[in-house]
């Protein structure tokens, strides 16, 4: 329910937006971490300007919370409602690649 | 720990006021520990049009306090402008009126209003004094014409070869074949079907007096004669003894390239020779002065 209502409002950041959930999955990150972290388990390269889009989306819906600032870096931590979101995200995504992967392998279509 | 460049920091620094004041410092050093290169730029530029299109993602005022707090040097690059901004709307004691942070009160509005139309009506005019410096050129003068080959010519106007001038429309000229021409005007039936490029003379048809399209030469006289003045010029183009023109027909250039197909520049044009009396004309027909020429 948090996920729909957030990926609605996340529009054409939904996609960053995972990449950087992912990135809290496992423990809390400050920015440029996030973005190094991103580009090192997705090889995508995010760009400054939209990692705080996501990260201003992703607190406005709740998804994530600032921690204190280390000078001046500010790590991000995961909310329960943050982990629900990416859960459910990464569940459609599965759906997704199996339903891919089904069709791709039916011997009629896809080749011709 | 390097402070980001100048351009990223002035990009910082357009973000929406209240979202720079929760969010700024922490770009800042993330611009810096990346040692962010340029194609970082309009991915920035990308994410403050974004800011400022989704108001609602502006945070909430008491969560300002929350960067404000920050311990640290006035190294920020933004601090500047926050400060500036921020005590505006109470030096005038309206304190009372004064509208809630990041809303933008009357008073800065029209300002920003009178800004903006001041430098709108100065692109206005620094564009359209530019624009004076690109070339205008109307009805073809100044460009160059592929009028065809002579077999062409020849075949719009059979008479070229006897001397009869070809008027080409395009560029509003008289080509004359001019050794046929003489020989025209003097009253002798020649045809001469191959010219040379020096043997080509191309006329422009408007007159040096006040700009008149100039007839066809009339058959009897073999002259043009403008229908507006009466300025009467020679079948190659020299001002004659009438009207008030003074000077001939302008020329332009013309060439013939490697495959026949004869070329007027419009843009190379000798003006016509002054008028300086009868014996100095290049050409003279042996007829009188006809004042029916050019009136049919």
């Amino acid at each position: 329910m948090a996920d729909e209502g957030s990926s609605a409002e996340l529009g054409r950041y939904a996609e960053p937006a995972v990449l950087v959930l992912a990135s809290l999955s496992d423990g809390p990150r400050h920015g440029y971490a996030i973005m190094a972290d991103v580009e090192a388990f997705s090889g995508l390269r995010m760009g400054p300007g939209t990692l705080y889009a996501v990260l201003a989306r992703l607190e406005q819906a709740g998804l994530v919370v600032p921690l204190p600032a280390e000078e001046r870096r500010r790590p991000y931590r995961l909310t329960a409602a943050g982990s629900a979101a990416l859960a459910e995200r990464l569940e459609e995504m599965a759906r997704f690649v199996r339903v891919g992967r089904a069709r791709l392998r039916q011997p009629d279509r896809g080749r011709a | 720990m390097s402070r980001p460049p100048l351009l990223h920091r002035l990009l910082v620094a357009c973000y929406p006021r209240r979202w720079r004041e929760r969010y700024a410092d922490e770009l800042v050093q993330v611009l810096g520990d990346r040692g962010s290169g340029w194609r970082d730029l309009p991915n920035l530029a990308g994410g403050v049009l974004d800011a400022w299109l989704n108001r609602r993602l502006w945070p909430a005022t008491n969560q300002a306090s929350l960067a404000m707090a920050v311990p640290g040097p006035a190294a920020v690059s933004s601090a500047p402008t926050i400060a500036a901004t921020v005590p505006a709307a109470s030096a005038y004691g309206v304190v009372a009126t004064a509208p809630p942070a990041g809303e933008m009160s009357r008073r800065r509005f029209l300002r920003r209003m009178l800004a903006v139309g001041t430098g709108l009506v100065l692109l206005e005019f620094g564009v359209g004094t530019l624009s004076f410096l690109w070339p205008q050129i109307r009805e073809g003068l100044g460009a160059k014409f592929r009028v065809g080959t002579i077999d062409s010519v020849l075949a719009a106007e059979p008479r070229f070869a006897n001397g009869f001038p070809f008027a080409y429309g395009p560029a509003r000229v008289f080509l004359v074949n001019v050794p046929a021409a003489k020989e025209l005007a003097m009253g002798n039936q020649v045809s001469m079907p191959n010219p040379a490029a020096a043997d080509l003379l191309a006329l422009w048809r408007k007159c040096p007096h006040l700009g008149c399209l100039v007839p066809a030469p009339c058959e009897s006289v073999t002259r043009y004669q403008c229908r507006c003045h009466q300025s009467t010029y020679n079948i190659l183009g020299e001002k004659m003894f009438k009207g008030p023109a003074e000077r001939g027909l302008d020329r332009f250039a013309v060439t013939i390239e490697l495959d026949g197909m004869i070329v007027i520049d419009t843009a190379q044009y000798t003006q016509g020779a002054p008028n300086r009396g009868p014996e100095h004309l290049a050409f003279t027909d042996p007829y009188p002065w006809d004042a029916t020429c050019g009136t049919e």
